[in-house]
């Protein structure tokens, strides 16, 4: 028979509750300070501009092929969704407005970041506790460098604008993938979908909307990748957790950063 | 010079329990002890990666605690360390390892010089012509020689080493503890080694930590011959004793 009181359960849950909240807090706390830290390098330009190009080209180039076959799949299931719809009321002229509105405003920017954040900040995570595990990032305090403006700054701003600029091809190909389907599926003429998509109800403001929102979910994930690399302990072990945990942060970020800027910016 | 005084520093527990501690300038100083005595942590203090709980470090007669981090940051171009992990830049091929601190701190040099100070210290370390090869295609003692070469190519006053021979073979480690000796020059050393019968050839003063203490400090000679019965039992390697 256990000899713990209901009470001293309880008690535990309630520790336990506390506890949670108290590390989510640190970890949030640990991210903004290092967001303004780094923010404060990039308003300096105080930042490796040698390591911003190689970023731009390992996270931002090498990211093309799986961006582009998302993209094109996600306008494709766009209009496989909506297609009962629009046979039942025969309204095949707004399928190019349906599709570019989900695609421009949510879709795009959402699985953009999402994907790009299984690859690039999984990687990133990786990579930064490695070097931490390795004395790698002591190193470089050795030779008088500082880590923040040598890989951090760099990193944060080649993941912004690989999100941003995957933002806008990811759109035009899940636009361009929507239309195959529309012609494939529906038999609507390529016409058809493109006035749908220029006729008016669609303008630069949805366009905006979600680069809006891929410029806050590349600061999401770049945060969260680098501050879980940064903060990994326990050797190789530890850079697995890290690489989870960072993952699971970034995901969750987004999806609470999708809500707020929708919510803000309309 | 380098001066430690009531060093202390806990992160659960203690890991330094008040270290007094003088280094004097040119020497070779040989930091031993078991596992787990601080001495990672304590060298990481001296070179201003870690902040004590308590306590002064000098160096040069410099309070390195009274700097802030940027004037650390232009402090430790004095130095020279070699890490336990050899922490080679593993996206860098080894000669832009090497040149790495000459185009980081020394911006008035040529690329020529820099390329020529590279080749220099690649024959140094018996690694010529190998400046093209990525750190992870190397050899454990390759690694330690590239570190050793990228410590060094600075010539920095202080130079630190922490388990330089760490994994190698007895021949591999007695041709690092001999180049450790020939690339030291005038700079003051502190090395960190387990490997007692080879880091006695070469250094003029020992000091043996245990539990976050310095137990002994004194010359080479005076620690083979000490009667302290946990430095007698460390240095010899005897199985009987208070370890």
């Amino acid at each position: 028979m256990s000899l713990a009181s209901p009470h001293a359960a309880q008690e535990s849950l309630t520790f336990r509750i506390g506890k949670n909240l108290f590390d989510m807090s640190e970890v949030a706390g640990g991210m903004a300070v290092l967001l303004v830290r780094v923010l404060w390098r990039i308003a300096r330009a105080n930042f490796d501009w040698n390591e911003f190009k190689t970023n731009m080209y390992k996270m931002g180039v090498k990211s093309t092929p799986i961006v582009v076959v998302t993209a094109l799949f996600v306008g494709a299931i766009a209009v496989i969704q909506a297609a009962p719809m629009v046979q039942q009321y025969g309204a095949y002229g707004l399928l190019g407005w349906g599709a570019g509105f989900s695609v421009l405003r949510e879709l795009g920017p959402l699985l953009t970041a999402l994907m790009i954040s299984g690859r690039v900040g999984a990687n990133n995570t990786a990579e930064l506790g490695t070097m931490v595990v390795t004395e790698q990032i002591d190193a470089l305090r050795i030779l008088a460098i500082d880590p923040l403006g040598f890989l951090i700054a760099p990193r944060l701003l080649a993941i912004v604008l690989t999100l941003v600029i995957a933002n806008i091809y990811a759109d035009a190909l899940a636009l361009f993938g929507a239309a195959i389907a529309s012609k494939a599926m529906l038999g609507v003429e390529y016409g058809v979908f493109l006035n749908g998509l220029t006729s008016g109800l669609l303008n630069f403001g949805d366009v905006a909307h979600g680069l809006i929102k891929s410029a806050f979910f590349g600061l999401m994930m770049a945060i969260a990748s680098c501050y879980f690399g940064l903060a990994v302990k326990g050797g190789a072990p530890g850079v697995g957790r890290a690489v989870n945990a960072g993952v699971v942060a970034s995901a969750t970020g987004i999806f609470i950063l999708d809500y707020f800027v929708s919510f803000i910016i309309g | 010079m380098i001066a430690i005084q009531g060093l202390q520093k806990a992160f659960r527990e203690p890991v330094l329990r008040g270290i007094d501690l003088t280094v004097p300038k040119g020497c070779l100083y040989g930091l031993i002890g078991p596992g787990a005595a601080g001495k990672s942590v304590l060298l990481k203090h001296v070179v201003g990666l870690m902040r004590p709980d308590k306590g002064k470090i000098f160096v040069d007669g410099h309070d390195l605690l009274q700097m802030s981090e940027l004037e650390l940051q232009g402090f430790r171009k004095r130095f020279g360390i070699a890490f336990q992990n050899n922490a080679l830049f593993d996206h860098l091929s080894v000669g832009e390892n090497i040149a790495f601190p000459l185009r980081r701190l020394h911006k008035d040099m040529t690329e020529q010089e820099i390329q020529d100070r590279v080749d220099e210290r690649l024959r140094a370390v018996a690694l010529p012509g190998m400046q093209d090869r990525s750190p992870p295609s190397l050899s454990g003692g390759q690694k330690r020689r590239v570190g050793v070469a990228r410590a060094t190519v600075a010539r920095p006053p202080i130079l630190i080493y922490d388990e330089p021979a760490a994994g190698l073979d007895p021949v591999s480690s007695q041709k690092i503890f001999d180049l450790l000796k020939k690339e030291k020059g005038d700079a003051t050393v502190i090395m960190v080694s387990s490997d007692l019968d080879r880091l006695l050839t070469v250094t003029d003063r020992v000091g043996m930590m245990l539990d976050g203490k310095i137990i002994f400090d004194g010359t080479t000679e005076q620690a083979q011959n000490s009667n302290n019965e946990y430095v007698r039992q460390f240095v010899h390697g005897l199985t009987e004793g208070p370890l």
